[in-house]
């Protein structure tokens, strides 16, 4: 029966596939005991169940694709392997004949026993298998519980997956995107949260907050997702279906049309020249920034090398990336950001503090460096022999006072001078910047903007700050709002503030890439924006549309507004 | 039937994907194989059974095959462990 889940959209896009519950404790578990009678149809139902998984499986290995897709293909052969093994399933077969149990709760106990077996393991990388076990068993109850008609399922097996969970990792979207998943819904979560900005990047449309999903939708229907509308539709109709065909056929359409964009000047309507640079941190990113015409990258981001792994990353291999990133842009600069390891990124090297009462106020970004100097000496001179090839500047997440920049640049100092003396070949100057994204500093920054090279400011965080409002909390997501009246001041505040010194201002939060916040930003005076690549044209082409001279005249009414609304009113005057 | 003793020397150890490339290994030979680790022997062409032993980095372990191949099979073996499962570390 079709029914409609609504939620927040959180990635546009829709997409039509398989839900993939991924909640195995959800599972409905019948504990009633077995009458003899239907023990055979009880071990049939089994087997068949057994069959779907293993199909499923390797549907899903033949979708595989992209960087990850060998490591995924190994675990989805050893889970292949282990439904085939009889001793994993004859002990839930032996517990429906003689333990006259339902199939549901045999799974279980099965899981159960062999989960005791993993957690009794000393080495901690072979405990934490007991996943494999779970994922299989998970599998199997899914099997169980198909729930759609027979036509439903044909078109399902020819669709992938669509994520349906709680929440999900920012770690986890990316091998899920590779794994072919095209699309996730989660039932708690914000459109502002990291893994939302990171489906958005990955052009993963997502439904955030659609509260009723685990238990609403059953594993294996057929849904269907707006990114955009922030609906999900179950079991959808033929009317759905075509709406999706509809979309799918314009959406085709619109990416040919921007692709004309792509070797185009970013030029308002009235002809004043905008800078667009990309946020990247993989070489999809990369190869995406030069295919859209990116000024250069402004923002490097490089947590990824440090995350999912054992030990640190040493300079060679930092070395390595950096270069590959300037070498990728062929000349245009590259602006790294050192390491912001922070509160909501998970992480394994043993770096942050765990435990913090409040990590979003702890040893993050700028603070994490300063405490670990050896760490941020590796990075800056890896980041420093990367200039050898090509213009680089260096990035400070988290700054609050111009001392943390007076050390950072020490630290710099000193490392150039070092590869120097060792005989390595390092670029002249190599510009250092600050992103301003605690209130502190942009409320300080007149006294330090003499201290930076140049200025970016990271939104995300400098909304989440000024407004006290946790970006993950979903019950908040109404109060995240980027044009509260305090935010614009601030932002007008950097802007003006580095354009009086001379240096060079841009801005890398999500606000960049919001085509609904283009004009605004130009009426505050920015003039370099940096943004995920994949939404690069759309905003050059609104920038094309937007006169600059026009807007300019609204930054005093803009600032003046006291209230959201009457910030609403004036940017409808500007026909934003 | 043919033993050897080896030390497992891939970071990971015998983890479900090692586990998997050592029961495809061995998928087709007719010799039947067995592993060995602190007292507790396992099937080797079972996925769960080599998972099982919780062989880490480090653990010594007794390879055994039986049967007409006994020795072939017992050369993908300790090929297998001595690429340390193709994992680069």
């Amino acid at each position: 029966m079709r029914f409609v889940l609504t939620g927040s959209g959180a990635s546009r896009g829709m997409a039509l596939g398989r839900a993939r519950l991924q909640h195995p404790s959800r599972y409905l578990v019948d504990e009633r005991p077995l009458p003899e009678d239907e023990v055979d149809s009880e071990l049939d139902r089994l087997k068949r169940a057994i069959e779907i998984a293993r199909e499923e499986l390797a549907l899903l290995r033949d979708k595989l694709h992209g960087a990850m897709a060998r490591e995924v293909a190994e675990f989805i052969d050893a889970h292949s392997l282990m439904l085939a093994d009889r001793e994993l399933t004859s002990g839930i077969f032996d517990l429906i004949r003689r333990g006259r149990m339902r199939a549901s709760a045999a799974l279980n106990l099965q899981r159960d026993r062999l989960v005791a077996v993993f957690e009794a393991m000393d080495d901690p990388y072979l405990r934490s298998r007991k996943e494999d076990v779970e994922h299989v068993i998970a599998r199997v109850h899914a099997g169980l519980q198909r729930e759609s008609s027979s036509a439903e399922r044909k078109l399902a097996e020819r669709v992938g997956e669509i994520l349906v969970t709680d929440t999900v990792a920012p770690s986890e979207l990316v091998p899920l995107a590779e794994l072919g998943v095209l699309g996730v819904v989660l039932s708690s979560g914000s459109r502002v949260s990291h893994g939302a900005i990171l489906a958005r990047s990955l052009h993963l449309p997502m439904v955030v907050a659609a509260h009723e999903a685990l238990s609403t939708i059953h594993d294996g229907d057929l849904i269907l997702i707006d990114g955009e509308a922030g609906e999900v539709i179950a079991h959808p109709s033929s009317a759905d279906l075509a709406r999706f065909r509809t979309w799918q056929r314009e959406s085709l359409q619109r990416s040919r049309q921007l692709a004309l964009l792509a070797e185009r000047d970013t030029r308002t309507h009235d002809g004043a020249e905008i800078a667009l640079y990309a946020n990247a941190e993989s070489a999809a990113d990369i190869a995406l920034a030069r295919a859209s015409g990116a000024a250069g990258i402004g923002l490097y981001r490089t947590e990824f090398l440090f995350l999912q792994r054992r030990e640190l990353p040493d300079e060679e291999e930092q070395f390595l990336a950096y270069r590959e990133v300037v070498l990728g842009m062929g000349g245009l600069p590259v602006t790294i950001r050192t390491l912001d390891l922070g509160a909501d990124k998970a992480d394994s090297s043993g770096l942050a503090l765990d435990d913090e009462e409040n990590p979003a106020l702890g040893v993050r970004g700028v603070r994490l460096s300063l405490r670990h100097p050896e760490l941020m000496r590796t990075q800056l001179r890896a980041i420093l022999r990367a200039s050898a090839y090509g213009p680089v500047r260096i990035l400070v997440p988290m700054i609050c006072a111009a001392e943390e920049m007076h050390q950072m640049r020490a630290l710099l100092k000193e490392s150039a001078r070092d590869l120097r003396s060792a005989g390595h070949e390092i670029a002249e100057n190599v510009e250092l910047g600050a992103m301003i994204e605690v209130p502190a500093a942009a409320i300080a920054l007149a006294g330090m903007i003499h201290e930076l090279d140049f200025v970016s400011i990271g939104t995300n965080d400098l909304v989440q700050y000024t407004l006290a409002v946790d970006r993950n909390n979903d019950h908040l997501a109404n109060l995240y709002d980027p044009l509260h009246p305090a935010v614009l001041c601030l932002l007008a505040q950097i802007i003006a503030i580095g354009k009086r010194a001379g240096k060079r201002v841009s801005l890398c939060g999500e606000m960049a890439g919001d085509r609904k916040h283009t004009a605004l930003l130009l009426a505050l005076g920015l003039t370099d924006f940096s943004m995920h690549p994949g939404v690069l044209l759309e905003v050059r082409e609104m920038i094309a549309r937007l006169d600059l001279a026009k807007l300019r005249k609204h930054s005093a009414a803009l600032l003046r507004a006291p209230t959201r609304e009457r910030i609403d009113r004036v940017l409808a005057r500007m026909g934003a | 039937m043919i033993e050897r003793d080896i030390v497992i020397s891939n970071k990971l150890g015998l983890h479900a994907r090692a586990s998997a490339k050592l029961v495809q290994a061995l998928h087709g030979y007719q010799a039947s194989a067995f592993l060995v680790c602190r007292g507790r022997e396992v099937n080797a062409k079972s996925i769960m059974g080599v998972m099982m032993l919780a062989a880490g980095l480090g653990s010594p372990l007794t390879l055994r095959t039986d049967g007409p191949d006994e020795e072939a099979a017992m050369n993908t073996m300790v090929d297998l462990f001595e690429r340390k499962f193709d994992e680069g570390q």
